[in-house]
């Protein structure tokens, strides 16, 4: 196996994003497209420059990538689709980053994008008994193991509620955000119950939308300046013995794993970084439901188990705080586009990293990471560099 | 409590023994491993075991009894049209005697009642009718 760091440096030369929302008379090729030509003018590149596309989805159906690269130019270059659920962006981008890293090619684009289906969805991540029973409520599935976290540490239904108002009050800032509108404690606390004892603010809602990114190595780049070295990208799959409910796996009781996937992909990437949880000024973590966010931050290791929701608390995942998460209001005022989820937190730290994010900018800052969750399990971790 | 009535239908057959079978006692079937000893829910189809890598796997009955792990009362209709049982229902994990964590509904005069580490024990139970008429049960835990 070849040492990732001994390999050439990959750069994002362009980021492109469609706002988060509702697309009723737009197909996925229509709003994908847009995403790939923001993403070209961002790199100042043509079309005609890119060498191959990775494109998730995890709705879309055969080809759907080729769908969008229709409304772009067919110019024969390799189209894979990546399906890998929310993970599907992140890991398109990996692969991008590998071919350039691997010097296979030189410029490389990766796009996500979804438009969320309307009724019902076979949902292949359970097997048939468990949706009979009724085991794929995604919303309980993470409350089952946020009741588990309560128990454990002691965190509160109060705890995940100061997750959603931190992210809405960064959604407000962000112009791209399905949701807008920053919400208190008390609306947090009073909205409905959805499966106890997560209530519905407690929950991300649904959107359509892409994200595109250009990959490229530092001889093809037009703009340095604007530049953003990838300092690692990691995905670890399933682990034996570690329960992951959205999947419909559960812990083995004699045979738990030593370490679950978030830290696994974390550590990882910090390797191959050559950084530590320390060095992150920016962080993108998985808020599909709102306890999920303070779970994370302790396994990718920004404080230790249980001390989440104090640190969030105090402010230090604020964007003024030490370790900013989710600045752009993460999937919480965002949305949840299943497959462009992975590729638009990736445009956030790179948004960040660049100084061009506007009121929700962090002060400064250096390196940055971004983490996405898949059913499957999945888990995907990509770390940035000025 | 288990009906024999004939018109009643498991949700899945082979998830777990039957009093009109013979058996004393309702239990849930599972595979054992003979090497390293996991167990597993259900019963593998093939015989290999995920954990230890080995083709020696045996059938086995899990213990009826055990506890809460977590759970959910989930308050809306699941997506998908896969669930025709009541809403709202409540479902999680329950640690069983034997050392093995499965995910399973659970019945209760009250879902408020419900506790992590509950001790709780297995039920047959009826789930829905069907659309040709017949009572569609299946298992759940239930507080003792
Ligand atoms: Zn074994």
């Amino acid at each position: 196996m070849k040492n990732l760091s001994e390999m050439r440096e990959v750069y994002v030369a362009g980021i492109g994003l469609v706002p988060w929302g509702v697309y009723e008379n737009k197909e996925h090729y229509d709003f994908g497209s847009d995403a790939v030509f923001n993403a070209l003018k961002d790199a100042e590149m043509e079309w005609n420059n890119i060498q191959a596309a990775f494109i998730g989805s995890v709705y879309q159906g055969t080809g759907s990538g080729h769908q969008v690269i229709k409304e772009v130019g067919q110019t024969g270059i390799p189209i894979v689709n990546v399906e890998n659920a929310c993970s599907s962006g992140s890991s398109a981008f990996r692969l991008a980053y590998q071919m350039i890293a691997a010097e296979i090619y030189d410029i490389v684009i990766a796009v996500g994008m979804e438009k969320m289906p309307k009724g019902p969805i076979k949902s292949t991540a359970f097997r048939p008994w468990e949706l009979a029973s009724g085991f794929n409520v995604q919303m309980a599935n993470y409350a089952n193991e946020a009741v588990e976290y309560m128990h454990e540490t002691g965190a509160s239904v109060e705890d995940f509620a100061r997750v959603t108002v931190k992210n809405r009050k960064n959604g407000a800032l962000n112009p791209n955000a399905r949701f807008q509108k920053p919400v208190t404690l008390e609306e947090v606390m009073e909205s409905r119950m959805v499966a106890s004892p997560l209530r519905l603010f407690h929950c991300c809602p649904l959107a359509d939308g892409a994200a595109a990114a250009v990959l490229c190595s530092k001889n093809k780049l037009k703009s340095i300046k604007r530049s953003i070295s990838v300092a690692a990208s990691t995905l670890t799959s399933g682990v034996y013995g570690e329960g992951i409910m959205m999947c419909g796996t559960v812990n083995s009781l004699k045979f738990p794993a030593k370490s679950g996937i978030v830290k696994l992909s974390a550590d990882q990437a910090y390797e191959i970084a050559g950084y530590g949880p320390e060095d992150m000024d920016v962080v993108q973590a998985y808020d599909t439901m709102a306890p999920a966010e303070l779970w994370d931050v302790e396994k990718l290791g920004f404080c230790r188990e249980g001390e989440a929701p104090k640190f969030l608390k105090e402010g230090v995942f604020d964007i003024n705080g030490k370790t900013p998460v989710n600045t752009d209001g993460g999937l919480m005022s965002r949305g949840h586009p299943l497959g462009a989820t992975g590729l638009g937190q990736i445009c956030e730290i790179i948004t960040q990293l660049r100084g061009e994010a506007g009121k929700r900018q962090v002060n400064n800052p250096g390196i940055g990471l971004a983490h996405s969750m898949g059913a499957g399990p999945n888990s995907s971790v990509t770390i940035f560099k000025k | 409590m288990v009906s024999t009535d004939t018109t009643t239908i498991p949700l899945r057959e082979g998830f777990w023994t039957n009093l009109r079978d013979g058996n004393k006692q309702t239990r849930l079937i599972g595979s054992r491993c003979s090497s390293c000893g996991e167990i597993f829910f259900p019963k593998k189809e093939k015989n290999w075991c995920v954990h230890c890598n080995r083709s020696t796997l045996e059938e086995t009955t899990l213990s009826n009894k055990g506890k809460i792990a977590t759970y959910s009362v989930v308050m809306q209709q699941p997506g998908g049209g896969f669930y025709k049982g009541p809403v709202p229902y409540a479902y999680g994990c329950v640690d069983l005697e034997d050392g093995i964590r499965i995910e399973t509904l659970f019945s209760a005069d009250n879902f408020d009642q419900l506790e992590v580490e509950m001790d709780v024990e297995l039920v047959i139970e009826k789930f829905y009718d069907d659309e040709n008429g017949n009572e569609v049960v299946t298992f759940k835990f239930k507080p003792v």
